[in-house]
Order: C-alpha cells, then sequence, then structure tokens
C-alpha cells in the first residue's frame, strides 16, 4: 500500500548546523506514528519539511502520494509547534476562515465549529474574540483548526505541550476520533509517555539522526525491559533471598521498595511467582516499557549508565519538567 | 496558485482593516463629518441662534451722518450688504455660478437689532461712557456709543483729508457686532459725503463693480481656469496618492508583522502558499485603499458641486490618479509587505520602513516646484525614474500644463516595470521571511534572501 509520508534520505542544514540528517520515514496509511525525541532533536523541522514550509537541501519526499505537502493541502491537518491566532478575530469566524482556505465551504465549517468547539471543552466560545482567551484554550482552538477539514493526513507538532489532563484527555479522544475515522496521524512529542500510550509505532530522532523506526508491539519484545518493580509486605524483610536467585540479576533499592532486574532470558512471570513465593509482596509488577529507557540504550550504545546516558535522561527529564510546569 | 485561496485571504484582510475601530473612526468618519458639516452649516448659520438686541449711542456734530446710519443699521441692511461683501471675495476667488444662496448659507452671520439713540453733540462724553456699562434696563442694553468727527463728511480744509469717528463699546463685545457696526458706519459716512458732492451713491455703487471672470485654458478643450483653484490640485492629487498608497502599505506591513509575531503564519502556510498569502494580502489592502479614494474624492467631487465649480476638475486626472495609485501601490507595498515578514515585530520594521517612507514623503518637497514648471527637466526626468515617477507625473497632469501624452504612457511603462520587478523580488524576501525569526534583518540581507531564494 501506497504511504502517507515518505522521506527518502532527507537532510536539512541551517547554517553550520545539520538539523536533520539523511533521514529516511515511511509512514503508513492509518497508522498512529509518534516523533520523539528530546528538544531539539529535529522534529519540528522535519515536520516543517514534510508540510513543504521548509525544503530539504538534499533528498526526496512524498506526502499523500504527492511530490510535495503544497499539492495535498487541502487533506492535511496541521497543528504547529508555534501556535498563534488572529488575537481580534472571533473564534467562529477565525476557525471558518481556517476551514475555508482548506477548501471546505463557508456552510458546512459554520456548522461543524460549535460540536467541535464543544468536544474540546470550548463550548459557546463561537461569538469570542480570540486575544480574551486562555493559552491553553487556544491551543484547543487551533487543534480544532487542525481537524475541521476532516484531513486524511494529521500531523500535531508537540500537540499536548502546556495542557491541562483533563484538555490533554479531550484532545487524545479527538485524535483516536480521527484515526478511527481512518486518517494518519504523525505526532511529535518529547514526553515520552504520551507517545507510549498513543502510538503504533515510533520513530526515534537524535541530533537529527534517526535512532529507531518501529512499531510499538516489536519494541515491546525487542527491549523487553526485564525489570520487576517489587515492595514487600513487610519493610524489613530480607531481599537478599531475591538477590541469590537464578533469575535474578540485581536487587536495587528504589523509591517505596526495590528494582530487580532479570538475567536475559528469563520468564518475568515465572520469576514473579517465585519472587512472591520467597518474600510476600504488598506489589509486585512487570515494569512498563518505557520509551525515555528504550531511547537512552540506544542512544547510549546499550550501555545503560555511563555518562551520555545520564546526561541525556537529566535532559528528558528535565524537558518532562520544564512541560509539567508550563 | 489557487484564485479562491487568494480571494479568502483578500476578504479576510479587507473586513480585518475595515472592521478596525481605528480605521473606521479615522477615515469613515471624516468624510461624513464633512457632509454633516456642509449639510446642516446653512442651517446652523442662518438660524441667527445669538441675536444681539442693544443701543447704539450716536454724537454726531456733522448731523448728517446719523439720519443715514439710521437706513444702514436695519437687519435688511446688514443682511444685503453682508451677501455684497460675501459675493465680492468669492468672485475674487474665482468661483462662478449663482453663488448667492450659498454665500448667505457661509457668511458668519449674527442676527443684530440695532436701536439708534442720538446724543447731542455737547454730551457729556464720560458720562455717555459710564452710560457703556450700565446694566441693561427694560431688555435694551448699551451695545456701543460712536462720535463722529466734526470732519468726517467735508475736510475741514479743502483737499485735506475725511475724519473718520471713535467707537466705544463695553467689555467682552461681540466682534461681529462690532464689525457690522464698521460696515454700517462706513457706508453712512460714504453715503453722506456723495450726498454732500452731490453725487448718486446709487450710480457709485452701480459705476465701481467690475465682476471679474475666470480665464478660460486654451487647448484641445477650452475649460476653466481658476488660480487659486489650480495651485491647489497638485497638492490635492499628490496628497490622495501617497495618502492612499500609505495606508495600504503600512496596514499591510502591520498585518504582515502580527501575523508572524503572533505565530499564526506557520498555520496559514499550512493552507496556502506563501504567494497566495502575499498575493491576497495586497490585493486587501488594494481594495481597502481604494475605498478610502473613493470615499475622499468622492466628497471632494460633492463639494466642489456644491461649490458650482466641478466644472474646473478634469475628470481623466481621476481616472489617472487611480492608475498612477495601482502602480504605486504594487512598488511599495510589496516592499512593505517584505519587510512585515522580514521583522519579527514592529519595533524593528521603523529601521527599515523610515527610508522608504522618506521617499514616499519626497513629493511634497517636488510638489511646488514641479507645479509651477511641469516642463523642466528635472520635472521631466524625475516622471520617468521610479519609485517617484507616477508621483511626479500626476503632479504634472494636474498642473496647469498638461505633459504630452507620450510622456504619460512612458510613465505608465516604466512604473508597471518598476512594481513588476519589485513585488517579484518581494515575494522572494517574502517567502524567506515569513518563517525567519531572531537577529532583525537589515537590507543586506532581505536583498541576500531575494537573491537565495
Amino acid at each position: 500500500m501506497e504511504h502517507a509520508i515518505e522521506l527518502r534520505d532527507v537532510r536539512k542544514t541551517f547554517g553550520a548546523n545539520v538539523a536533520v540528517n539523511a533521514v529516511s520515514l515511511a509512514v503508513p496509511r492509518g497508522a498512529v506514528y509518534g516523533v520523539i525525541g528530546p528538544s531539539g532533536a529535529g522534529k519540528t523541522t522535519c515536520i516543517r519539511m514534510i508540510m513543504s514550509i521548509l525544503f530539504p537541501d538534499s533528498g526526496s519526499l512524498s506526502v499523500l502520494g504527492r511530490a510535495s505537502a503544497l499539492e495535498a493541502k487541502d487533506r492535511i491537518g496541521y497543528l504547529p509547534e508555534e501556535r498563534g491566532v488572529y488575537r481580534k478575530m472571533r473564534v467562529g469566524a477565525f476557525l471558518t476562515y481556517l476551514a475555508q482556505l482548506k477548501g471546505v465551504s463557508r456552510d458546512t465549517a459554520a456548522a461543524r465549529v460549535p460540536d467541535l468547539l464543544e468536544r474540546v471543552g470550548l463550548r459557546g466560545t463561537e461569538r469570542t474574540p480570540c486575544d480574551e482567551l486562555s493559552k491553553g484554550m487556544l491551543q484547543r482552538v487551533q487543534f480544532v483548526g487542525a481537524i475541521l477539514h476532516q484531513p486524511e493526513l494529521l500531523i500535531l507538532d508537540e500537540p499536548f505541550s502546556g495542557l491541562d489532563p483533563v484538555s490533554v484527555r479531550l484532545l487524545r479522544e479527538e485524535v483516536q476520533r480521527a484515526h478511527a475515522r481512518g486518517a494518519t496521524i504523525l505526532l511529535s512529542t518529547h514526553i515520552m509517555a504520551y507517545a507510549e500510550e498513543m502510538c503504533d509505532h515510533v520513530f526515534m530522532i537524535h541530533e537529527g539522526r534517526k535512532v529507531l523506526d518501529q512499531p510499538m508491539a516489536g519494541m515491546r519484545r525487542q527491549f523487553d525491559p526485564r525489570r520487576l518493580l517489587f515492595e514487600p509486605l513487610r519493610a524489613d524483610a530480607d531481599v537478599a533471598g531475591i538477590a541469590a536467585m537464578p533469575d535474578v540479576s540485581t536487587v536495587e533499592a528504589a523509591a517505596g521498595g526495590y528494582t530487580i532486574t532479570l538475567v536475559e532470558g528469563a520468564e518475568p512471570s515465572l520469576a514473579v511467582a517465585r519472587i512472591a513465593a520467597l518474600v510476600p509482596p504488598a506489589r509486585i509488577e512487570i515494569a512498563r516499557l518505557r520509551l525515555e529507557d528504550v531511547f537512552i540504550r540506544i542512544v547510549a550504545g546499550g550501555g545503560g549508565l555511563d555518562e551520555a546516558a545520564a546526561a541525556l535522561r537529566n535532559r528528558l527529564q528535565s524537558d518532562a519538567a520544564q512541560e509539567a510546569r508550563v | 496558485m489557487s484564485p479562491k485561496k487568494v480571494a479568502l485571504v483578500a476578504g479576510r484582510e479587507f473586513m480585518a482593516a475595515v472592521t478596525n475601530k481605528g480605521f473606521v473612526i479615522g477615515l469613515l468618519i471624516m468624510p461624513v463629518m464633512f457632509g454633516v458639516i456642509f449639510a446642516l452649516m446653512p442651517r446652523l448659520m442662518t438660524s441667527n441662534s445669538t441675536i444681539v438686541r442693544g443701543d447704539v449711542a450716536v454724537v454726531d456734530p456733522t448731523g448728517r451722518v446719523a439720519p443715514v446710519l439710521r437706513e444702514t443699521i436695519t437687519p435688511d441692511a446688514i443682511r444685503a450688504r453682508r451677501d455684497r461683501n460675501m459675493a465680492r471675495a468669492l468672485n475674487a476667488t474665482g468661483v462662478s455660478g449663482d453663488v448667492s444662496a450659498r454665500t448667505r448659507a457661509l457668511a458668519r452671520a449674527v442676527g443684530a437689532e440695532f436701536r439708534l439713540v442720538e446724543r447731542p453733540p455737547d454730551v457729556d462724553l464720560a458720562a455717555e461712557k459710564r452710560w457703556l456699562t450700565a446694566p441693561a434696563s427694560d431688555g435694551q442694553r448699551p451695545l456701543a456709543l460712536v462720535v463722529v468727527k466734526g470732519d468726517a463728511v467735508e475736510p475741514s480744509a479743502s483737499g485735506g483729508s475725511y475724519g473718520s469717528y471713535d467707537l466705544f463699546v463695553p467689555p467682552n463685545t461681540d466682534e461681529r457686532v462690532e464689525n457690522e457696526l464698521r460696515d454700517a458706519l462706513r457706508e453712512a459716512i460714504v453715503s453722506a459725503r456723495l450726498a454732500a458732492r452731490q453725487i448718486s451713491a446709487a450710480a457709485v455703487a452701480v459705476m465701481t463693480v467690475v465682476e471679474a471672470q475666470p480665464s478660460v485654458t486654451v487647448g484641445d478643450v477650452e475649460r476653466q481656469t481658476s488660480t487659486g483653484f489650480n495651485q491647489a490640485v497638485p497638492f490635492v492629487f499628490v496628497g490622495l496618492l501617497v495618502f492612499g498608497v500609505m495606508i495600504g502599505a503600512q496596514t499591510l506591513m502591520t498585518s504582515t508583522v502580527e501575523e508572524k509575531s503572533s505565530r499564526v503564519i506557520e498555520v496559514l502556510l499550512s493552507a496556502v502558499s506563501p504567494l497566495e498569502l502575499m498575493a491576497g494580502k495586497v490585493l486587501g489592502q488594494m481594495v481597502v485603499s481604494l475605498l478610502v479614494l473613493a470615499l475622499y474624492v468622492g466628497s471632494g467631487v460633492l463639494m466642489l458641486s456644491s461649490f458650482a465649480m466641478l466644472g474646473l476638475l478634469d475628470p481623466w486626472l481621476i481616472v489617472y490618479l487611480v492608475i498612477f495609485f495601482l502602480i504605486t501601490y504594487f512598488l511599495f507595498a510589496s516592499v512593505f509587505g517584505a519587510i512585515g515578514a522580514a521583522v519579527n515585530e514592529m519595533r524593528e520594521a521603523q529601521a527599515l520602513v523610515t527610508p522608504v517612507m522618506l521617499v514616499l514623503m519626497l513629493p511634497w518637497l517636488l510638489v511646488a516646484p514641479v507645479a509651477r514648471d511641469p516642463n523642466t527637466t528635472m520635472a521631466i526626468a524625475l516622471s520617468f525614474i521610479p519609485p517617484v515617477n507616477t508621483l511626479a507625473m500626476m503632479i504634472r497632469m494636474a498642473s496647469t500644463s498638461p505633459p504630452p501624452m507620450w510622456q504619460v504612457w512612458t510613465t505608465i511603462g516604466v512604473g508597471l516595470a518598476a512594481a513588476c520587478f519589485t513585488t517579484w523580488m518581494a515575494a522572494k524576501i517574502f517567502r524567506v521571511g515569513l518563517l525567519m525569526y531572531g537577529k532583525p534583518p537589515n537590507f543586506a540581507t532581505l536583498l541576500r534572501w531575494a537573491r537565495a531564494s
């Protein structure tokens, strides 16, 4: 099947800075594709090239079967990282204008606006001038602008940054709705948890280079974390026995309990049963795959704890912390 | 390029501009105000809202001025004199046609009902002056004291000069009352002097009138000219041209900067190409400027026709105004648009805009010399050099000796070429600049962008 987006060996430089280097990417139709990486990795540059707002120095790309997004603009919905509205315009008029630019008739657009605004928690704001809305509200208005014309391809650059949890949930529902309608979705985020929950495929970029491009399902197998979170029933329980088990590689004290790493090839479910039999647990669970860990393992070459990986982890965490403050 | 998208962008641009409160107040209200003033003024003026009633005391040792003055200060005489004066003043400026109805309306009228009180020649002046400041009684208040000089009607020595009069008034007297009195006194004294020499006042009045006729400019079409009007026309037309261009180009720049600084630009670019965006914006603002010009030209034409002066204006000038406006607008609008796209905020735009503004201000220096001598080498050369060519040509065409047609067509041709070139360059800068944030660019940067893309 023809791909919704294809990048072939794309490169883009800004002066001496190589923003995107030899990146190839194929997004199948109907996929929910996550572009992840720390801020400054090249995500937005990639997306802008896909949107034909920037043009690659070398390499080629196709979008919805066309050589450039310019020829398919009306079938693409785009939420840029830099949000902006006409401050003096009313919300309804602004959204209708955007949809008209995308080839939707004025009446159709105007009819869809109230319903969509309600679905993102902005009921009755059609007549409100944009500059009277808060930043988070405007972001939701812009999101509506990206989906109002029911695009075949939805490109969202950091769609959840700066939003409160309720708004994030509303927007995620809309993304899922668009996906259910058959739209292909490409979203970038530096918050790995969102990608883990929403995407069926992730594409990781680091310093302009592709470092991973895999379906989530395959990744769960490949990057089996072999980690258990264990909290003994009694705080003074002796865990030395666990460390001595053949399946177990290390036991480290963590907040409120222990992180148990299994040896390669160990079956986590069996290990859980054995550990529970040895020390009565208050809680024992197989750690979920964390993209952050995968990312760090790939970038740092699998070692896990050398300096580069530590620095990268810090950077990812500070990105996320910054996000939480917004 | 999709014409539909261009039209949508233009429509939004137009609506955003004309629904802006400042625009409405600044541009729509002004012609409306003129209209209201011209409609209401005559009524306000003729309603005689202030009627001044009062006594005018006259000390007349000659005994010949007071009786005539009694005739010349009646309300009817005052009104008749006012009409004559206004007609004479307008005649001097070259206004033709039936103006009496208008002039009466426009005269700064004050209703006055004077009661003449004669005092004996040997009256005590000090006491009379005290009377002036005394409070009013039975609705009549003292308005003025006139002391006619003894030699006002016949000079004391033969061949000597005539005497005049002294006028005393209470504090805070309306100057219009004083002026009416002076006019009435002048008429009365002149009548008395003529009567003393047995000359008919009516005959003199008729003999001293020579009606000034508007001159007629001889050419392909003979048309009336009027010096005052002719001097104003080049100023007005080049003013309209510059004003129209500035309105459109500046709003275009402001709205581009706003789109960029509010970051709405990236959403727009996901729907339209930079060229479509620029074309839409330029066309939208063009319609705004044309609307403004139509309002101003329209109200100007209305004003002229209300003074029966419409015949003085060559309608082709308005056609050329529109043609030159379009050429000049495209040239400047594309430059302003490119600057708007290149900068991050309005403050940075100022440095780049100032030189462009100076070029646009140049015509104010040119208008007087070029309008006076429209066919000097400098004037001809200027009308072929963009970007001032259209402005210089507008001045020349509005002057009393318009240039030959081949020069007009050359100006239009050169102007079109310049506008196309600038628009082409600006489109490149526009495309590169829209997504450039950071260090504010200078002209060198802009040129590099234009070359690079």
